[in-house]
């Protein structure tokens, strides 16, 4: 089975985390979790390739961590998009079509949309 | 019990970010640890086997250690506006104004035109048609590099104009203080100075600007 380069899935990323974030806040686990669910497994993120970059979206202000205590009554560190994050979607959406359309140009790689 | 955040700060160590910034780091990657080990602990994993599949989930912890350090310093460094306004304006405000020294010294000179006819003195309008020409390219490089950074509409429309907007506020505060500082010129030369040179610095610098500019000052459209 073929699977994506890190350097893909770490830019590719970003959009997965708003975009998951957009629907509801989610800690971290969780939105590990969704991303393989929603991607059917073909994205993964573990502890050392999620944080990193939620961290990076918390200090651009894309995203806000807050704690909050979860279904299980454990306090945990739900991340919110803020205002500014929400902004950013359309425009990384729109760039990352613009890539698979150029992709698809050159090399045959449908759009997934 | 097992202390999760614990066995995290052994493999992490110091990262120099603050006491309780890293204790809040910690604490998260702690729960996740526990999640992970939960979720396997339900298929039926013995818990400290459970835990240990959870933490070589993570092959390198120096690099994790890294990255977490890597993004808390260097955004912090470089904010977002940093990167999608301060730095295009002032790399545009540097350009023009580099530009016309060199401009003058390849020998394009500007055009000058006074504003009361057949008079060498008083206030005059100055073209620096060279100068002006090359400006929509500046401020497309500007606006593109404020794109491409993530900055929204009105950044790349701000780091575009700096230069203008810039010159706009110096005449803004060079005027009234003028008009105190000096009060031998009559005011109609100083406002007609004003006008000419808001003009000739401000006016056509910032259409100039605003050509280049323009292709990228449309919103990309949401995707449905």
């Amino acid at each position: 089975m073929v699977g994506i380069d890190p350097k893909i899935k770490r830019g590719s990323g970003e959009l997965a985390i708003l975009a998951l974030l957009n629907q509801q806040p989610s800690h971290g686990y969780e939105i590990s979790k969704r991303i393989a669910q929603q991607t059917g497994g073909i994205l993964q993120f573990n502890l050392a390739s999620l944080y990193p970059l939620l961290y990076r979206l918390e200090k651009r202000g894309w995203v806000k961590g807050k704690w909050e205590e979860a279904k299980s009554g454990r306090k945990r560190r739900y991340y919110h998009l803020t205002r500014a994050g929400k902004k950013q979607l359309a425009p990384l959406r729109e760039e990352w079509a613009l890539f698979f359309r150029a992709l698809h140009r050159i090399a045959g790689v449908a759009n997934a949309g | 019990m097992l202390d999760n955040r614990g066995l995290v700060k052994k493999r992490l160590g110091e990262m120099g970010l603050g006491p309780r910034r890293e204790e809040e780091i910690l604490r998260e990657l702690g729960d996740h640890l526990e999640d992970h080990a939960d979720e396997l602990g339900a298929c039926g994993v013995a818990r400290k086997e459970a835990l240990r599949e959870a933490l070589n989930s993570v092959s390198d912890w120096p690099a994790l250690r890294s990255e977490i350090i890597l993004a808390e310093t260097e955004e912090a460094t470089m904010n977002h506006r940093t990167k999608v306004l301060w730095l295009p304006a002032l790399c545009t405000l540097t350009l023009t104004n580099a530009l016309l020294p060199v401009l003058h010294f390849a020998g394009f000179l500007p055009h000058f035109y006074w504003l009361s006819r057949g008079m060498s003195m008083g206030p005059f309008f100055t073209f620096y048609v060279p100068w002006l020409i090359a400006l929509p390219f500046i401020g497309a490089g500007t606006a593109f590099w404020s794109q491409r950074a993530g900055g929204g509409v009105p950044h790349r429309l701000v780091a575009a104009l700096a230069p203008a907007i810039i010159w706009l506020g110096i005449f803004l505060i060079i005027l009234p203080l003028s008009l105190v500082l000096d009060r031998h010129v009559p005011l109609t030369l100083r406002l007609g100075a004003f006008v000419t040179y808001v003009v000739s610095w401000v006016l056509l610098p910032s259409i100039a600007l605003l050509i280049g500019t323009a292709p990228f000052l449309r919103k990309p459209q949401p995707q449905s």
